[in-house]
């Protein structure tokens, strides 16, 4: 290992037609951090990791994933987004092992480690239940466990709480904490939800639209580990209110 | 807490009726249909009473349906030879069907090339086809098959194709970004999440699939070993007009039964339709979490 970083950009950019949606970007991401990326729509944030995840090719510059060059292939990460998708026709403990039955096909130990991480995260009752008899946090909960037994060390969540009400949010981003600080995985967070980014993690990105570029890097303040406190903590309004004169230029 | 979860927490309670639920549950999907089609038969046995209407032009039910018990040792080969015909032809238009969807789905140049004949296809009339198809393949069952599947397969390929297409995006995307291979890719999702779009080709097909055997046996002679079809004609001409309507009944039990299989097997094939949680499988032997797994 030549560094610490576990994901490295190196000038990045990508246009779609003759609209530049990532301005060449630079970013390295520290193994085991928590990053969370503020940004209006459009912004090029899901460009972006779009770009990490492989999905599609950068028109320049270059992705490291734990030092090895990755640029425009899949398969590195674990990826989940703000929709559940999970399979109507797999039960929970199917979807959980999703990933190794579309890769090489699933295994005994793929299945008890699925039980595993349901049963420590609380959906250990739900196995064999189809999603649809699930409420939408317990979905978003059987979606980023199929995320994490990828095994990946990155995992990139676009808004994976946004369709969720406020309360189940709330539930869920707590839980999320819990589950980053056991598993030990580096996790890239997307968000619009200003307090939900500085909540969640170590370092804020915040980017600006059109082109896509990032515009502020803020180390996170606010100690571990966090319990709603720290909402009213000083720093963090602090941090919330330069991300907000970012966002939206002071008014 | 919201509506599911709820759902979810009153489970247990209705296992506990559940044998009682599970006869209404019966008698609501099977009564009801069967009281419908007893009304129907009561009605026509009304309107032929109350109007006085002739036995040549319109027999009582209860007579058509004797006139089936009565010659049911004469009728039943026939009755199978038409179930084959519509099996036969049904399956081979389904896979066909699926098929051709299949492919026109995922190559955009066959598409094109395919579309038109396919709707040419359907623009022939089916009566049209009896003369070259005896020609080509001569009596006996095949150019009823034949006749079966050209009205099967095209509700079959234009659902697959529909279905196909409108698999979510973002769902091939996460398969993508997982390394999933095209192949694993259309097996575990696209075939899966076109499923309901390929019954609801079938189930069109299956309505049309017994009007097609009959129809075939109509323009494609069957030989010495007779039809349904023929039987029916053989009646007409004969003025037995109870045998007329009791051939019918029979035609349309027919159609019935084999629209019927079709819904039952997509019951059967789509479990996470109906019910919240799935059934032990029957294929695969599930091994218990040994307990030094189990974290609590």
């Amino acid at each position: 290992m030549s560094s610490n970083d576990l994901l490295q950009l190196r000038g990045v950019a990508k246009s779609f037609g003759a609209t530049l949606a990532l301005e060449p970007t630079s970013l390295d991401i520290q193994d085991g951090s928590f990053v969370a990326i503020v940004g209006p729509s459009g912004c090029g944030k899901s460009t972006l990791f779009n770009v990490i995840a492989g999905l599609l090719k950068p028109d320049s510059g270059e992705v490291q994933v734990a030092d090895h060059v990755v640029t425009g292939t899949a398969g590195h990460v674990g990826y989940m987004l703000q929709k559940d998708l999970l399979m109507p026709w797999r039960t929970v403990e199917e979807n959980i092992t999703m990933a190794a039955r579309l890769t090489r096909g699933v295994n005994d130990d793929d299945r008890a480690e699925a039980r595993r991480v349901a049963e420590q995260y609380g959906l250990g009752e739900f196995l064999r239940h189809y999603p649809h008899a699930l409420s939408g946090g317990m979905r978003q909960r059987v979606a980023f466990m199929r995320t994490l037994v990828t095994r990946h060390p990155l995992l990139l969540l676009d808004e994976p709480f946004g369709a969720l009400d406020a309360q189940t949010r709330l539930e869920m981003q707590q839980w999320l904490l819990e589950v980053w600080k056991e598993a030990q995985r580096t996790v890239l967070f997307i968000t619009h939800d200003v307090d939900e980014s500085i909540f969640l993690s170590d370092r804020v990105l915040v980017m600006s639209p059109r082109p896509g570029r990032i515009i502020a890097d803020f180390v996170n303040p606010l100690a571990r580990p966090r319990n709603l406190d720290v909402l009213t903590d000083p720093h963090f309004v602090e941090l919330k209110s330069q991300i907000l004169h970012l966002l939206h230029g002071g008014r | 807490m919201d509506p599911q979860t709820r759902d979810l927490e009153r489970a247990p309670r209705e296992s506990g009726q559940r044998d009682r639920s599970r006869t209404q549950t019966v008698l609501r999907n099977v009564g009801i249909p069967v009281l419908s089609i007893v009304l129907v038969l009561l009605l026509w046995q009304a309107i032929v009473i109350i109007f006085h209407v002739a036995p040549y032009i319109a027999p009582r039910p209860m007579a058509a349906i004797q006139s089936v018990t009565d010659n049911w040792g004469l009728l039943w080969p026939l009755v199978l030879g038409t179930i084959r015909e519509t099996i036969y032809g049904f399956v081979c238009g389904a896979v066909l069907g699926l098929g051709l969807g299949v492919i026109m789905a995922k190559t955009p140049f066959l598409h094109r090339m395919v579309y038109p004949v396919l709707v040419l296809s359907q623009g022939v009339p089916i009566i049209a086809l009896g003369a070259p198809l005896v020609l080509i393949l001569g009596f006996g069952v095949t150019p009823k098959v034949v006749i079966v599947a050209w009205i099967v397969f095209f509700p079959v390929t234009v659902n697959v194709l529909a279905g196909l297409s409108h698999v979510d995006q973002d769902l091939l995307n996460l398969a993508r970004v997982y390394g999933a291979s095209r192949w694993r890719t259309f097996w575990q999702i696209e075939i899966p999440a076109s499923t309901t779009s390929l019954f609801a080709g079938m189930k069109i097909g299956a309505t049309y699939a017994v009007t097609g055997a009959i129809l075939g046996e109509l323009v494609t002679p069957s030989g010495a070993s007779g039809s349904l079809a023929l039987y029916q004609e053989t009646a007409n001409t004969n003025f037995n007009v109870a045998a007329v309507y009791g051939t019918t009944m029979v035609m349309t039990a027919i159609g019935i039964s084999w629209f019927l299989l079709i819904v039952g097997s997509e019951v059967l094939a789509t479990p996470w339709q109906r019910r919240t949680v799935a059934r032990r499988s029957m294929f695969r032997r599930r091994r218990d979490v040994p307990p030094t797994l189990r974290v609590h």
